[in-house]
């Protein structure tokens, strides 16, 4: 794998990002069930279902690009997801605007944004349950393998590999936001629909990107 | 799951037309968004009112809106907050000038969605505030009052709100007196079967075939405590111990309360709660100014009840007494 990440590569992991929440679905509304409403799966696929449209765009700017994911997903997808994800992808994408292609260095910056912009919408912190504890580590990851000059290729393993560890630690944290927290000891022992969502969505780009 | 339905996924659009079809002297959808309004909003000289959330409560959210009740609904999926986007041409499509106010439910979803959409009017140069209801006692313990969720304090606060606004109250002195109704306001549920969202195909829970739970909350949220099937005198205690002790509603106090079923109790095991209900506030010399008994805020055909009570001063008694038409809330 190169050490730049293209347009068209950008266009097509959030492709793979939308059939892989749709192939979730059900797992995810299961998660779902014991410390929510169940629906999580149907609402976090029904979300990002509405950027179909923006993928016929020619411009080639990925700052533009997520601009317009974050646009889209914060006015029009509703639920909680759509604030949140939309938020996060409008910050990521002002970093990089201009941008026809990115490297470790700017992915760093967008990570960041990504994740400072779940914390402003959600008023959440790392620890409680949410999908920051898959983004957080996931972030901690890229940062890591810039300063250790690592490749593009294991940054980005590895960056899979720490969202995975942070989606599973949230099973034995007590969830203090949304809807699960008014449930407190009894979110215990499972994990968070969330940040599991979340985990498939890096998983889904990280496993694009390699294989493109 | 068995249901009348054509497609899971456009339930909330094909029930949205046959309620649009059956009502259409008083509502109307806004064009570009589905947003259900009063028709012939904004109305001059009155602030207008907004409120939105997930569909599967009926006659919530879009039953109360109406001549003395709220003037748009933001209408989101089932149990799914409705969009930013929605939310905030709900507010334009009611601002008369005079300003608008957002009524919601405290759930983080509906809340992000409304922060952005507040936003965005005032961008506008719009003047918008927000009250956020939370009256179910059961959702979080007292010292965590900013976590309980929002029930029937709802409908409570759209009736209240809605003859406010009708007197023509600024902005400022409807929001102060929809703090007091909610800050006045404590619910408490319980349910024996769950419900099902129609995408999920599956009960959002299972409860055993002779147990109940305490604290469910309108979306399937797992409550507070599970315990065998109690007599409706028995449960209704237990709910009204909560409920009285958590304000505290004392001696001399004067109340609304209201009696709801979650979808499929029968109107006859609701009136043998209020008997009960009726019984103990006499006991604790409690005076019942008005009681409502019915379907006010469902939960799909969930089986179970909420108790809310509402204790009135002289302008709550005023107001909730004025009288208000909307398709699925008459009061003479």
């Amino acid at each position: 794998m190169q050490d730049k990440i293209s347009f068209s590569q950008v266009l097509g992991s959030l492709k793979a990002v939308l059939g892989k929440l749709e192939e979730k679905r059900k797992e995810l509304d299961r998660l779902d069930s014991p410390i929510g409403d169940g629906d999580h799966g149907r609402t976090i696929s029904n979300a990002f279902q509405k950027l179909t449209p923006l993928f016929e765009s020619s411009e080639e700017d990925i700052g533009v690009l997520l601009k317009k994911v974050g646009r889209t997903l914060a006015l029009s997808a509703g639920a909680a997801a759509g604030p949140l994800y939309g938020t996060a992808f409008m910050e990521a994408g002002k970093v990089v605007e201009g941008k026809k292609e990115i490297d470790l260095g700017d992915m760093v910056k967008m990570a960041q944004a990504f994740e400072e912009g779940i914390k402003r919408r959600g008023k959440a912190e790392v620890g409680e349950k949410t999908m920051l504890d898959t983004v957080h580590p996931a972030v901690e990851s890229l940062k890591k393998s810039l300063s250790e000059n690592l490749s593009l290729e294991d940054a980005l393993k590895n960056m899979k590999e720490e969202a995975k560890r942070g989606m599973e630690s949230t099973k034995d944290l007590i969830s203090q936001r949304g809807r699960s927290s008014r449930l407190g000891e009894r979110t215990r022992g499972h994990i968070d629909p969330g940040a599991a969502s979340c985990y498939y969505i890096i998983e889904a780009m990280v496993d694009f990107l390699l294989s493109s | 799951m068995k249901k009348f339905i054509n497609d899971p996924n456009k339930v909330v659009d094909e029930m949205l037309e046959g309620f649009l079809a059956a009502h259409s002297d008083v509502v109307e959808k806004l064009p570009t968004s589905r947003v259900v309004v009063r028709k012939g909003a904004p109305f001059k000289g009155k602030v207008g009112l907004v409120t939105g959330g997930g569909s599967g409560h009926k006659p919530a959210f879009i039953g109360y809106v109406g001549d003395g009740l709220v003037d748009a609904v933001a209408v989101g999926d089932i149990f799914s907050s409705p969009s930013a986007q929605q939310i905030y041409e709900a507010i334009k499509a009611v601002d008369s000038g005079k300003g608008v106010l957002c009524m919601l439910g405290n759930y983080s979803g509906d809340i992000m969605n409304f922060d952005m959409a507040v936003e965005m009017a005032r961008d506008d140069g719009l003047k918008v505030e927000q009250v956020i209801v939370n009256d179910d006692v059961g959702s979080a313990p007292k010292d965590k009052m900013e976590n309980r969720r929002g029930v029937v304090g709802e409908v409570i606060l759209w009736k209240v709100a809605g003859a406010k606004a009708k007197e023509g109250a600024s902005l400022e002195e409807l929001k102060e007196t929809a703090e007091k109704t909610i800050f006045n306001t404590r619910s408490m549920g319980v349910a024996h079967t769950p419900c099902t969202v129609p995408t999920a195909g599956e009960p959002t829970f299972t409860l055993g075939e002779n147990e109940m739970e305490i604290g469910v909350g309108h979306h399937g949220e797992p409550g507070v405590k599970r315990m065998p099937m109690k007599s409706a005198d028995e449960t209704t205690q237990m709910l009204m111990e909560k409920i009285l002790e958590d304000l505290p509603f004392k001696s001399g106090d004067e109340v609304i309360v209201n009696v709801n079923g979650l979808g499929a109790t029968p109107l006859l095991e609701l009136y043998i709660v209020y008997r009960k209900v009726h019984e103990i506030l006499k006991d604790s010399n409690i005076k019942v100014h008005r009681a409502y008994v019915g379907e006010y805020f469902t939960s799909l055909e969930m089986g179970g009840f909420s108790i809310t009570l509402t204790k009135l001063d002289k302008e709550l008694k005023r107001l909730i007494d004025a009288p208000a038409r909307a398709p699925l809330f008459v009061q003479m």
